[in-house]
Order: C-alpha cells, then structure tokens, then sequence
C-alpha cells in the first residue's frame, strides 16, 4: 500500500465514523430526509464561502456552509408550523431553491472559481491526499485528513457529555423538555453537528456519499441491534467496513471510490432488509405466514368446540364444511396434532382436554378482548414449537 | 381548613398555529387530591398538562405550581406522557427507560450511576415488572408499557405527579394495579393529576375532578360537582341515560 492510499482509506473511515454517530440520532428521529436536505443546500455557503476566501479549507467558508445548513432546517421548519404543509412537502420546498441558488451563482461566476456542481455532490476523495497542509514547511498530511479528525473528535466529545440528554429528547422529547433538558437546544445541536460533518466532508467525498454515511449504516443496524450503544458502535465500524472494502472493489474495478462505497452500503443494507433475524423482511414474512396458520388453527378448534354432532367432526367432511384448501386444511391438522390439541379415532375428531383449555382461553381474550397477553397463551401452549 | 394550593393556572390560553385549543383556563389545584381531567377527544387535556409541564409555551396567561413558576419546580414534578407519544421501536430496555426519570435529578451531564440503577429496580419492583428489566420495550404488552412509564414517574419521586391516560389500553388486572399505587401516593400526601376517559371509574377512583372542553367547565369535589349537568355540558349529550349506576 502507498501513503496516499492509505490516507485516502484513513480519511474515509473518519468520515464515516463522523457521519455514523449524528446519522444514528437522525434515523431515530426519523430525519433521514434532512440529512440529504442539508446536503445539497450548503451548496450556496460554499459559494459564497468560497468567492471570499478561495480555499475549500477555510474556517470561513465552513462557518458559512454550516449555517446554510441550520438554515435549512429553520425554514422547513417554518414552513411546516404554517400547518399547510407537511415536513416532506416543506424539505421538498427548501433545498432545491437553496441549491439552485448555488448553481446559479457558479454558472455566473464560472470564470473565477474552480468549483464545479459534480465536484460538489460527487466529490474526488483520490484527489484528498494532494490537498496537503503546510506548517513552517513541514507536511502535516492531507488537510482532509485533519479537517474530519477535528469534526470527529467535536462530535464523539459532545456525544460522550450530551449521550444521556440525546437519548432521553429523542425518546421522549415531552419528558426531556418537562425535566428541563430542552430538546429544542439538542435538536438544533444535532443539526449543527450534521451540517459541520456534512461541509467538512463533502470536498473529499462528495454530498451523496455524506447521506449514504449517515443514513445506511444507521438503518441497517437498527434492524439488528436493539441497544443504542451497539447501534452507534457498529453503524460506525460498519461504515469504516464499508470504507475499505468499497475503496479496494473501486480500485480493482478502477472506477469511482464514492460511488462504489455508495453502493457496497446499499447492497449491505439490502441483504439486512432482507436476513435480519427480527426486523428482516423474511422473517417478517415468516411470522405473518405463521399467524395465518395460528388463526385457522384457531377456527378449526373452536368449530370441533362448537359441534357435538360427529358428523360434523368426521375428517372427511371437515374440509367441505370450513371450507378451505386441502393443503391448509392437512397443515391445520397436522399442527394441532403435533401439539397435541385433537386426537383422531374412526375419522372422528376431538378436542384432546389440552385443545380444550387452550380454545376457552382464546375465546376468553377474543370475547372480552381484556387480556392483552394472547402472546402468553400462545407461548404457554408452546405453538409452532412441539 | 385552608387546603394549600399545589397548582395554579391563570387565564392560559394556548394555540396552535394560532388556532386556540385551550381558552382562558383559571384553575386551582389542591394539594394532596387524587384528581381526574375529563373531556372529550380533542377538548385538550394533553395540552393542557403540557402546557404546565412548560412542553409547549402558552399564548397568555400563567401556571405556578406551589406559588413558584414551573421552571423553578420542576424537581417537584413528574410526568407520564400519552403512550401513545414515544417511539416504542426505541433501541432500548424497559430499566433504562425508568432510569430516564432520574435525569432530572442528576442535570446535565452527569451519567446515571448504581444508585440511580438501584431507584429505577425499585420502582420496576412496585409496579411487578423487574422480571421485564432488560426487555426492549417494543417486546412489552401495552399494559407493562403503561406500567414502565408509571414507573418512570415513580422514580422522580415528586410530590406532584401528571398522567396522560394511564390506563390507555390496559387489562383489569394492571388498571387495579395502577390505581392501587395512585391511591397510595395519595395516601402519602402527592398530588396525583390524572387525564381519565372511562366515566363509569371517576367516582370510584378520584376524589377530584376537572371538566374541560377547550374551556374549563367546572372543577371541585367528585361528589359535588360530577353530574349529569356538568357530563352534558362538557360532552354535548345528554347524559342521564348514559350513565348508569
Ligand atoms: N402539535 C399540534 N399541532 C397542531 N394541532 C394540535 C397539536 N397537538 C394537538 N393539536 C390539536 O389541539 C387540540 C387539542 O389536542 P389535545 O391533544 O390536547 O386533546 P386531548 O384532549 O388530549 O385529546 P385526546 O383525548 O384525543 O387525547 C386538538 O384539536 C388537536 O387536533
Ligand atoms: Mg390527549
């Protein structure tokens, strides 16, 4: 490995990091919108940043940005309190206007900045390492380098002092605002820390790929872990995987690193949509196929409840009567025979008293629909697992 | 004998987008009852305990809780939000969610330690789920997610509490629960704020009770003011039918 590659992978994985730990808050806030809002409307900070000092780096020109960013939330924020609008509708307002306004001012001013719209959204991380800091004629390594080590250490400072105030405004804004912890202050710290990550990153690697940090990794651990810890700890070491695996694919394939990280997240995260064991779109699938089942195995035991009559009781004629498929009515059967709930003599069907006691207290939640424990009988009768 | 004042609310008139919700609410509050905000849905009840727990800023008028403004008091004060409010999906567990009501008493900064862990087993303790500690809170039953708020509100140990429908959606068995541990913080000389939808209850549950519909209708005694009249005048029908005995 070269020094310039191995910076260009130092400096995506701080970016990552840096944009993992606000992206988990704004997924749990349901904000991911706003991230790609901030993205694109700090387009005109920059411009202008940029007209006044001429150098991305500037602190100028990253204060300026910033608050374009913080304004975009403050104007869709606005907008929705009019009430005539909802938040997507008020987003979809904000950033193009702002962006276009940016796009404006570099098409008129073409002539005296080298700044152009694709550097801005897609940026060139290869290029990174080039952009060096100059101290007293020593190299101090790429200015990205220590512009994202600064961004990550502000942020993991003010998540480590605020972690508990963040956790409590996001879970329960009323809470944390009647305990005094005002959950405005913090929502607007987080959206100053996403805007500054979001300005910081964006020469290296481009706005979209600052969404993709913020947004992917977040929402694939949140269908995984059910701990915000390890949800901040692996959505950042998922971005930094994603960082060095996406930079080695795009350097195999010899194509863009920001779009191929892009895409090594979205694969990611389609593969956790789909296996995650909870919250994962099979086992989703699974678990509802099953409640089918639960609920026709349930009018199959109240109908045996119902009818003394054998004849209405006789396998042969069941299916007519409840009227379904021969596979769901065998599969029925066979469940309610695995669990020991009907026993079979002559073609006749019975409730066993185990069957018995299990649909008289399904009737009992069905009727009074008091007892919000059917997962606790179910787990009591042991279903889908004998 | 004087009863000493817990809450006061003078003229509060609260909008949103600059639609009044509440209207010119005066409303005193004893001390030491067990009191119930009853209304229909949209009258503003919630608004109203917002409104005092300083969540949302009123267009006029005043709330002092002990004759002091609430951001003074606010150690005084514990609040059960509306189920309902929170993301139950929260990456969370049920002790650490109790734990959230210790924040108030650490302030900023400060992290929870073992004495705050040993408050929150308590009162998970009271209300019988400290076998769910460590569940993640989507994985409870609506009744022990009202449960683990009442608990939140527990380990803040004021001597004012609000409650935004506690029994929303719970069994028999858990509301018994829940008013059995109101009854005792009464008991224990709290003042216990409740905003209560079942009607046929409020007679056997509180002692207190406030009327309201965008405006306040009437508040007092239980067995003074809890009638036909006032019930018809806050819900628009006629209530002699409706209820019975
Ligand atoms: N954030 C909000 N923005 C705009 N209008 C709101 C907001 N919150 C409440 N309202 C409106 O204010 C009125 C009062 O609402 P509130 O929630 O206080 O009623 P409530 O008495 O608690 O009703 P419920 O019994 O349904 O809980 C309603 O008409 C409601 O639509
Ligand atoms: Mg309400």
């Amino acid at each position: 490995m070269s020094n310039a590659q191995i910076e260009i992978q130092l400096i995506l994985s701080l970016v990552a990091v840096a944009c993992a730990l606000p992206g988990v808050f704004l997924v749990l806030r349901k904000m991911a919108l706003i991230s790609d809002a901030i993205s694109h409307s700090i387009l005109p900070g920059i411009v202008v940043g940029f007209f006044i000092t001429h150098d991305l780096a500037s602190p100028l020109l990253i204060l300026m940005a910033t608050l374009t960013g913080v304004l975009t939330v403050v104007l869709v924020e606005y907008i929705q309190k009019t009430g005539l609008v909802k938040e997507d509708t008020a987003i979809g307002l904000v950033f193009p206007s702002l962006f276009s306004l940016g796009v404006i001012l570099i098409a008129r001013n073409a002539g005296d900045v080298h700044l152009d719209v694709d550097a801005v959204l897609l940026g060139e991380v290869a290029f990174a390492p080039f952009d060096r800091w100059m101290y007293n004629g020593m190299d101090m390594g790429p200015k990205s380098l220590w512009m994202m080590g600064g961004i990550l250490t502000m942020t993991i400072t003010l998540l480590s002092l605020f972690y508990k105030e963040l956790k409590v405004a996001t879970f329960d804004a009323g809470l944390a605002a009647s305990l005094g912890f005002a959950p405005m202050a913090i929502h607007y710290g987080l959206m100053t820390v996403s805007s500054v990550t979001t300005v910081g990153a964006f020469d290296a690697i481009g706005a979209i790929l600052v969404v993709a940090f913020m947004i992917v990794p977040a929402a694939c651990v949140y269908l995984l872990t059910n701990n915000l810890k390890k949800l901040l700890i692996f959505s950042s070491l998922l971005g930094i995987f994603a960082s060095i695996s996406g930079y080695w694919l795009a350097h195999a394939m010899d194509t863009s690193i920001a779009g191929t990280i892009a895409t090594v997240l979205g694969l990611i995260f389609f593969l956790v949509y789909l296996f995650a064991p909870n919250r994962g779109y099979i086992s989703q699938w699974y678990k509802e196929k099953q409640q089918k089942t639960e609920v026709a195995l349930l009018v199959f035991l109240l109908h045996l409840a119902n009818h003394e009559d054998e004849m209405e009781r006789n396998s042969n004629h069941l299916q007519e009567h409840i009227n379904w498929s021969h596979q769901l009515a065998r599969k029925v059967l066979k469940l309610a025979n695995q669990n020991n709930m009907i026993e079979i003599e002559n073609e006749i069907i019975s409730l066993t008293p185990k069957g018995l006691e299990f649909t008289e207290q399904a009737i009992s939640y069905i009727t009074d629909n008091k007892n919000s424990e059917l997962e606790g009988i179910k787990q009591n009768y042991f279903l889908f697992r004998g | 004998m004087e009863q000493k004042i817990a809450i006061s609310i003078d003229d509060l008139t609260v909008a949103y987008n600059y639609k009044p919700v509440l209207w010119d609410i005066d409303l005193q509050i004893p001390e030491g009852v067990l009191m119930a905000i009853v209304g229909p849905n949209g009258a503003g009840k919630s608004t109203l305990l917002k409104s005092v727990l300083d969540i949302i800023k009123p267009l006029a008028g005043s709330v002092t809780v002990y004759g002091k403004p609430y951001k003074k008091q606010r150690h005084l004060v514990a609040y059960v939000p509306q189920k309902g409010s929170v993301d139950w999906d929260f990456p969370t567990t049920a002790l650490d969610v109790v734990m959230m009501g210790t924040y108030g008493a650490l302030g900023w900064i400060k992290r929870p330690g073992q004495a705050q862990k040993k408050q929150a087993l308590e009162a998970l303790e009271k209300v019988g789920m400290l076998p769910f500690q460590n569940r993640q809170i989507s994985q409870l039953s609506g009744g022990q997610q009202q449960r683990i708020f009442l608990a939140r509100a527990l380990v803040q140990n004021a001597a004012i509490y609000f409650m935004d429908e506690p029994f929303q959606g719970v069994d028999a068995t858990t509301e018994k629960a829940i008013i059995q541990i109101l009854k005792e913080l009464r008991k224990a000389g709290k003042t216990v704020i409740v905003v209560h939808h079942d009607l046929q209850t409020v007679p056997e549950y509180f002692d207190w009770v406030t009327f309201l519909n965008v405006k306040k209708i009437a508040t007092g005694p239980v067995a003074q003011i809890f009638n036909d009249d006032n019930l018809t005048k806050t819900y628009g029908i006629n209530y002699k039918t409706s209820i019975v005995e």
